[in-house]
């Protein structure tokens, strides 16, 4: 087996014999990524309707389902509609306080069957149970860290209450969000990446970012597409207006 | 790829793959479908092109500077909890991934799509040693239930029909299933389902792995490399070592080329960032992350001709333009990488000798770079390439005297003039409706297949000298 200074070694010789034969250069960082990351929320605070008109253009484009609500209260009716037009029975969704709202005791009296993901939760029983759950669940309930309009797309911090199967088991993903998560551009993601991982509390989050850019989709047999060969068959996004 | 199809001569397997109308029929769909795609995708992206020229430049510094970036990836990998390997051989990253299974007891691998993986023949490895490895992605999943090989390198089974398909499901999953590609893709969801929540072992390729975060990105479409990131308790990845890349400034320049030239997608369904094993506090992800960097002769490209193939994305645009690849498809071939990039690439893993007759699998019409992500100069390696096969006397013998004398007949210009003359005269018997066809001795191997045309009554020269 090869050890690590023996393989790096060999590189480098081979590196050094090619001294100054291009001049190129990696892409402009920004100095300080917090500060970019900054300006960045100052402007979409002012910019953040087009950015919104813009992620639902893209977003229907790939077959996502937007919707619009006016708070976090409306929030549950609307994961509830969802649910039954796709005549789900059971829900997993973020622990609550990782979503901002509590949908357990208002879709519980539809009759909907509400599992969340607890904080802090993290012993083998606790995840198999819950692996468990989210597999036979129809419906998964995330929030999300950004939203891009140019692409249409949904990016997941997974971490404690936030799991990473819950946008992904289920036949339907929704995820729900506020327009502080907007972005415009991925050369902005870029910046908001570079942030979180200069962030000195980098550690609170879990080990794994998503960007979901509509549901699951293959076009492996004969270029024929099809949505939901492994994860999601549908995903809505949940617009809530109110700050 | 089996030895028995490389003991076929190129030419013929070239040949069987001509005379196979459905692959005929089925690459003429996918290729032109895919090269629309792109080309609408690209069409409504005017910073499209800096941004590639943006790329190309972010590889040619990254190498520059490999050992630096490898370094740091490593470092920040293992910051993170997870574990780094250095494989030098296909071999040792066999062996690596074998020793995993045996000390962790791994019964079950489940695979997403990589074509690292297929480099080192890991399925077949790990079959040998007791391992199930599980393909997941809809067209790998295809061919390793028919034991086959993939014949595009974004779309495994383009050379199969959906009946085909039916049949192979029906067989392997003992069931009655339609021709129908949605109810067939549900069978494979169902299917592989299970061995999501059953299998010990995760096994990635990488897209790109980001040095400064300890990064390995993957990029696709299915969900499937969510999957084995986020359910079995072991996650190996496999990466070439030209993946690094310094930043996640970096990445997202590569993000917003890389779908729009593989599929014409803004992004692909799933970009999954994974930074080593699940944390403190989180319920799901694996507990142990490992990382194989695989060398397998690519640094001795690093400072050689082969260079700009390091920069190669596995996009696949290259395939889909190349009236090589149109015609024959990915199987004749006969390596783990086809198409122009895929020669190159072969050249790289297996030595020179391996495409003796591949590196004249190309008209050289430079479609493939017109398209390449990060405008890899395709054309003019594999013209270097033919010049080392013939300064190493790798080329038949045949070929290479022929060239010596094409290139005296160029070098002199009355043995050039002379020998428009003698053609003019010694081409007489052959030309047909203006053509070229059934030249004599080894001349003939040409005409066999095309038409040549023939010297002009009067040459260029000779017009030049009387318009003056």
């Amino acid at each position: 087996m090869t050890g690590r200074a023996e393989f790096i070694a060999r590189i480098r010789r081979e590196v050094s014999k090619t001294p100054g034969l291009f001049g190129a250069s990696t892409a402009p960082r920004p100095a300080d990524p917090a500060t970019a990351a900054e300006t960045i929320r100052r402007e979409l605070a002012e910019r953040w309707p087009e950015a919104l008109e813009r992620f639902r253009t893209e977003f229907e484009r790939i077959a996502g389902v937007f919707h619009r609500v006016p708070d976090l209260a409306a929030v549950p009716a609307a994961i509830g509609a969802i649910a039954r037009g796709y005549g789900a029975k059971s829900l997993v969704t973020w622990d609550p306080t990782a979503l901002g709202f509590d949908a357990a005791p208002a879709l519980t009296r539809e009759g909907l069957d509400v599992v969340a993901a607890r904080a802090g939760q993290e012993d083998e029983a606790a995840r198999l149970r819950h692996r468990e759950r989210a597999a036979q669940a129809q419906v998964g309930v995330t929030g999300a860290d950004f939203v891009l309009a140019e692409t249409g797309t949904l990016i997941l911090l997974s971490g404690s209450g936030r799991p990473r199967s819950t946008s992904l088991l289920p036949d339907v993903h929704v995820a729900v969000f506020g327009r502080d998560r907007l972005l415009e551009t991925l050369e902005q993601v870029g910046v908001m990446l570079e942030a979180l991982h200069a962030s000195p509390d980098r550690a609170m989050s879990g080990a794994m970012i998503n960007f979901i850019t509509g549901p699951s989709r293959t076009a492996d047999i004969e270029l024929t597409l099809t949505r939901g060969v492994h994860g999601p068959k549908e995903v809505h996004a949940v617009f809530v207006e109110a700050p | 790829m089996s030895d028995a199809l490389l003991r076929t001569p190129f030419p013929e397997r070239a040949g069987a793959a001509l005379k196979d109308t459905f692959l005929q029929e089925a690459l003429k769909i996918a290729t032109t479908k895919f090269i629309d795609l792109r080309k609408e995708s690209f069409a409504g992206f005017p910073q499209g092109e800096a941004l590639r020229d943006r790329a190309r430049a972010i590889k040619e510094a990254t190498l520059q500077h490999l050992d630096v970036h490898l370094e740091r990836l490593a470092d920040n990998v293992e910051r993170l909890g997870g574990h780094v390997h250095w494989a030098t051989t296909a071999e040792e990253a066999r062996e690596m991934v074998l020793r995993l299974c045996r000390d962790r007891g791994v019964r079950m691998a489940v695979k997403s799509k990589s074509m690292a993986t297929e480099e080192i023949d890991l399925n077949e490895a790990l079959e040998h040693a007791g391992v199930a490895p599980v393909e997941t992605d809809l067209g790998e999943y295809i061919i390793q239930l028919a034991h086959e090989k993939p014949s595009h390198i974004i779309a495994p089974a383009i050379h199969k029909t959906k009946g085909q398909v039916a049949e192979l499901f029906s067989r392997e999953l003992r069931g009655e299933f339609p021709a129908d590609p949605e109810i067939l893709t549900a069978v494979a969801r169902k299917a592989l389902r299970e061995k999501f929540l059953q299998a010990d072992m995760g096994i990635t390729g990488a897209n790109f792995a980001v040095a400064d975060t300890g990064t390995v990105v993957l990029v696709t479409n299915e969900g499937n490399g969510r999957m084995v990131t986020s359910l079995p308790r072991i996650h190996v990845a496999l990466m070439g070592v030209e993946k690094v890349i310094p930043s996640m400034t970096d990445l997202v320049v590569f993000l917003a080329i890389l779908a729009r030239s593989a599929t014409g997608q803004k992004l692909s369904s799933y970009t999954t960032l994974v930074r080593g094993p699940r944390r403190a506090g989180e319920l799901e992800g694996p507990e142990e992350f490992h990382l194989i960097l695989l060398d397998n002769g690519r640094s001795r490209q690093i400072a050689s001709t082969l260079r700009e193939a390091l920069y190669c994305l596995r996009c696949g645009a290259c395939l889909n333009v190349c009236p090589v690849y149109r015609q024959i498809g990915g199987h004749a071939y006969g390596y783990t990488y086809p198409g122009p990039i895929g020669i190159l690439l072969t050249a790289m893993l297996k030595g020179n000798e391996s495409v003796r007759e591949l590196a004249h699998a190309s008209s050289l019409c430079g479609a493939c770079k017109d398209v390449c992500p990060v405008r890899i100069d395709i054309p003019r390696m594999l013209v270097e390439l033919r010049e080392h096969l013939d300064r190493e006397k790798i080329a038949p013998w045949t070929e290479r005297v022929v060239f010596k004398a094409f290139r005296r007949l160029l070098l002199s210009p009355t043995a050039f003039r002379l020998s428009a003359t003698i053609g003019r005269w010694a081409q007489r018997p052959f030309v047909r409706n203006g053509r070229l066809r059934g030249l004599p001795l080894v001349f003939g191997r040409w005409t066999k297949t095309r038409d040549l045309r023939p010297v002009a009554a009067r040459t260029f020269r000779e017009r030049w000298k009387e318009l003056r």
